[in-house]
């Protein structure tokens, strides 16, 4: 079960590499095969058990299969030193922001749904 | 003497070296994070220090890491493709918020990245800095791919993406009710669609109604970045 839900993952991203270079040049492989599974999903209405398994297996590890690439952080460190401040400030301030107005915003629009509905009955 | 040189080298240079090097410093890492239950002792972002000391302290190359480990870099992308999995069971849960959902996604998410980026330039960064802020507040998978395709820098666009999330979580719904807004829902996809992962980790435990939205918000945001940022890129670049 494992097996055949890895399989189809492999198979998928290998799929979407393929279309990248035919089709879509601007995306990544793997977001090809993502959109594509995601269609097959739509389509059939329900995930299979062996893909359950296996894609739940791969997303449990993917804080560890994330480390290697994260490591090469360490070719940049002089890089970086230099503005340090600035990017700490950046990503502060960026995110208290856009925290913010997206509650803001979903809740507003959320009322102003219910508000609808209640008046249509 | 030389045969302990010779034996370092058969460990060294052993093609799994770089695998169970990463394998045991992440044991470490969820063990250390087992016993404090920090948001600052993030098992991946621990796990990041410790190797790049290990690295250092043993004068072995980043080429030669990567390339004997491998094994755990080439499943990354069957693990993005997983990620379909979970958009599509939170896509069913939240059929009746549809609209809010998507509007939100669309300038909410917009914002998260234009406002990045635009405080970046302000400040006078480099561009290929800008380009690796650029998918911060998405999860790290996609943000390395996205990073690198546009031009910035994957293991630089993840350590952005980890701080992002942390600050999201010490944030977190005790901000957002500081702000008035108090709907699940709500805060979960301001966790979600901002921090990622670490946030819906963090809203999960508020409960179900917000840590599906802010799981759905996530993986959105995800997709939504990966295919619409390198085209936006592509046109202004």
């Amino acid at each position: 079960m494992l097996l055949r839900g890895i399989t189809a993952l492999i198979v998928l991203q290998i799929i979407g590499s393929g279309v990248q270079v035919l089709l879509l040049p601007m995306l990544p492989g793997p977001i090809i095969g993502l959109l594509l599974l995601f269609i097959w999903l739509l389509l059939r209405g329900e995930v299979s058990p062996a893909l359950h398994e296996g894609a739940g297996a791969l997303l449990r590890y993917l804080p560890l299969l994330l480390v290697p690439p994260s490591a090469g952080v360490i070719l940049y460190a002089a890089d970086l030193a230099d503005d340090l401040l600035k990017l700490a400030l950046v990503l502060l301030v960026s995110l208290t922001v856009s925290l913010w107005f997206t509650g803001f915003f979903m809740q507003w629009l959320i009322r102003r749904q219910q508000r609808k509905e209640a008046s249509h009955e | 003497m030389s045969d302990w040189h010779a034996a370092w080298q058969a460990i060294s240079g052993h093609p799994l070296f770089g695998l169970g090097l990463t394998l045991g410093v992440y044991q470490l890492a969820l063990a250390l994070y087992e016993k404090t239950r920090w948001v600052f002792v993030q098992p991946m972002l621990v796990s990041v220090c410790l190797l790049s000391g290990v690295l250092w302290l043993l004068k072995i190359p980043y080429a030669q890491y990567a390339s004997s480990s491998q094994l755990l870099t080439l499943l990354l992308g069957p693990a993005t493709v997983a990620l379909a999995v979970p958009l599509f069971m939170n896509l069913r849960r939240v059929r009746q918020l549809l609209w809010p959902t998507v509007l939100t996604l669309l300038v909410a998410g917009t914002l998260a990245t234009v406002l990045g980026v635009g405080l970046a330039w302000l400040l006078g960064l480099e561009d290929w800095l800008l380009l690796t802020l650029a998918p911060k507040s998405v999860t790290s998978p996609i943000a390395m791919l996205v990073a690198e395709q546009i031009g910035g820098v994957a293991a630089l666009a993840a350590v952005f993406v980890i701080i992002t999330g942390i600050i999201g979580v010490l944030l977190g719904p005790e901000f957002l009710r500081l702000c008035g807004i108090t709907h699940p829902a709500a805060q979960g996809m301001a966790l979600g669609l901002t921090s990622h992962a670490i946030g819906t980790a963090r809203a999960l435990q508020e409960g179900e109604e917000c840590g599906g939205f802010s799981a759905l918000a996530m993986s959105l945001m995800g997709v939504s970045t990966a295919v619409l940022l390198p085209l936006v890129v592509a046109l202004l670049v």
